[in-house]
């Protein structure tokens, strides 16, 4: 792998370990992944319970440091960001979606989907136009004002879906985001 | 600014959201400022009556004296008549003359008053009848008789004790003899006219006003005084007023024939009673807050504890850690100003509308009791400050600011993918 192809990718791991320490025992959740996804591109994990998904989707998020080997995400080295460095990644170019409780419950609908673009600092109108627009989408036009306790399931994971790719990010990781919904919500 | 809003925001909701916790933290803070404004007022409202009632006993807020009058006594060490007209030029300056309540002449010195039962030592004080009737509580202290009047000549305004001592009543005649001016020992007769008693011991048994002008002749002092005593309006604009004196007698001081002494100079020991019961007062209010603070940081613990998923989907949002220690800050700073301010406001008007006319102690505190050598007032009036209101904002937003920093602190550690999981 030599550099040009680290910065082109949009992910990139190179035998990534995580090894957790439970009571005196070693957890290898990931065992030397390498893999890399370009621009782009789709792709599904699928892996029995407990077979490091979820830990994968962390350690290229930068919400957990691996054990050894290597992490790129946009071409940039993920295992040496300063937390401060890694949190900037992902308001600016990662989106997550987790299995559930995935919204503020404080928030509105709209105030939970715009909540990274109020991060960045980007201006009421923008905003507004953003999220309306998939707030139409996705079907949840006229509950923008409601709070997550108000809101169904399946429509908590769609504000969930808005707020991961509202500011257009170069990469959306989502962990079985449909885990939590019935078949017809999934869909 | 912009990343600040939603942050105050949030923290606001959160606030709302757990209102039971926010109520009872509220409420240990607000029942802290409204002590913290009840005791201070009333605090300063005694010290301020402590401090009336004693330079009104003695020489004054302020005192323009001869330097080594006040350690010696001795009528040596006295303010010549140029050096008087200098300070009594003075006190009619502006930024000096409205500030000044009463000023009080004073001619006094130590010497022995005798009658045919026996003689004891004495601390005579030739005063302006007039001038010392306004300056002074010891013309109120009458027993019997009446004060000393402008006409007045050979009369002598006497207290209990020393009137028991010698064996004398009303209009008894006794001699005082002391040292004059010039260094001669020398006796003058006076009648009694009036008795006065304090209460204090050291005063009933010592202290006689004669009038100024026979104190002058028969110490033959001409104009010269030992102590010009004066009374100003707050005790709290001493030292503004003696910098203002020291400045205008800056020619007198220099060549060492005055000196301007602040009733803290005067009155040491009254001065460390009163800054021994302001640092009781902060202890006390230091344990008290202390108490609260230790409750504001469980709840706002517990909270950071209950709410860590929030926490790590704040941070997996794009929040650094450091921003999600802010927000708890912010909940905790918000939460106790809102409620140092309810408080201090509660405080505030508990005081004033209960005690504005002064809080009676009479019923533990006896009438009699002296402190000092000065009579306490049972009655004591809550003095409002403006310095003391920012000083309890300041300290409640310090306490608050203290009491949020640990949980802070535990959520910036919050390990965000340990935070996501999700149980099934």
């Amino acid at each position: 792998m030599n550099d040009r192809d680290r910065n082109t990718a949009a992910v990139r791991t190179e035998q990534v370990w995580k090894i957790f320490e439970q009571e005196a025992e070693e957890v290898q959740a990931v065992r030397g992944v390498t893999l890399t996804i370009e621009p782009g591109e789709f792709i599904a994990m699928a892996g029995p319970s407990g077979s490091g998904k979820t830990t994968l989707l962390n350690l290229i998020g930068g919400l957990t440091r691996p054990t050894r080997g290597g992490v790129w995400v946009d071409g940039r080295d993920v295992t040496a960001m300063s937390n401060r460095a890694l949190a900037r990644l992902r308001l600016e170019r990662i989106g997550f979606i987790f299995q559930a409780y995935n919204l503020l419950p404080v928030l509105t609908a709209l105030e939970n989907a715009e909540f990274p673009l109020l991060l960045q600092g980007v201006n009421g109108g923008e905003r507004q136009r953003r999220v309306s627009e998939l707030f139409e989408r996705t079907g949840l036009a006229g509950l923008e004002d409601r709070r997550p306790g108000k809101l169904s399931g399946g429509q908590q994971q769609r504000v969930a879906v808005i707020r991961a790719v509202v500011s257009a990010p170069a990469l959306v990781l989502a962990d079985e985001p449909t885990a939590n919904l019935d078949s017809a919500a999934s869909d | 600014m912009t990343r600040t809003l939603p942050m105050v925001r949030l923290a606001l909701r959160n606030l709302r959201r757990q209102a039971r916790r926010s109520i009872l933290t509220a409420a240990a803070m607000i029942l802290g400022g409204t002590l913290l404004m009840i005791s201070l007022p009333l605090g300063d409202g005694t010290h301020e009556d402590w401090i009336e009632s004693a330079v009104r006993m003695g020489d004054g807020h302020l005192s323009i004296q001869a330097p080594g009058y006040h350690a010696s006594r001795k009528i040596e060490e006295r303010l010549s008549a140029p050096a008087r007209a200098a300070a009594e030029g003075a006190l009619s300056r502006p930024g000096i003359a409205e500030y000044i309540v009463d000023a009080a002449p004073r001619l006094a010195t130590g010497g022995l008053a005798s009658s045919p039962t026996g003689a004891r030592p004495a601390m005579i004080v030739g005063v302006d009848p007039v001038a010392e009737a306004r300056f002074s509580i010891l013309d109120e202290k009458i027993a019997e008789g009446r004060y000393l009047e402008p006409d007045d000549r050979l009369a002598a305004y006497v207290g209990a004790g020393l009137v028991e001592g010698l064996d004398l009543r009303l209009g008894s005649r006794f001699v005082l003899t002391a040292q004059d001016a010039d260094g001669e020992i020398a006796g003058q007769l006076v009648r009694v006219v009036g008795i006065y008693r304090t209460g204090i011991p050291e005063v009933d048994q010592a202290m006689i006003h004669i009038p100024l002008g026979t104190a002058s002749s028969w110490l033959s002092a001409g104009d010269d005084v030992t102590t010009i005593a004066l009374a100003i309006d707050q005790s709290r604009r001493v030292p503004r007023l003696a910098r203002a004196l020291r400045s205008d007698l800056a020619d007198a001081i220099d060549d060492g024939s005055a000196t301007v002494l602040t009733w803290r100079q005067a009155m040491p020991e009254l001065d460390a009673a009163v800054k021994i019961d302001d640092f009781g007062n902060y202890i006390w209010q230091l344990i008290m807050f202390g108490i609260i603070a230790m409750g504001i940081v469980n709840t706002v613990l517990m909270s950071v504890m209950y709410r860590k998923r929030e926490f790590g989907l704040l941070q997996a949002l794009g929040l650094t850690p450091r921003q999600t220690g802010s927000l708890v800050m912010i909940e905790g700073l918000i939460l106790t100003t809102l409620s140092g301010i309810i408080g201090i406001s509660l405080g505030l008007f508990i005081t004033w509308f209960f005690w504005r006319d002064g809080l009676d102690f009479s019923a533990i505190w006896d009438e009699e009791w002296t402190f000092s050598g000065v009579v306490m007032d049972p009655i004591v009036f809550p003095m409002f400050r403006v310095a003391r209101i920012v000083q309890g904002l300041v300290f409640i937003f310090l306490i608050g600011s203290l009491a949020s920093l640990y949980p802070a602190y535990r959520a910036t550690r919050i390990d965000v993918a340990e935070a996501m999981k999700f149980d099934r």
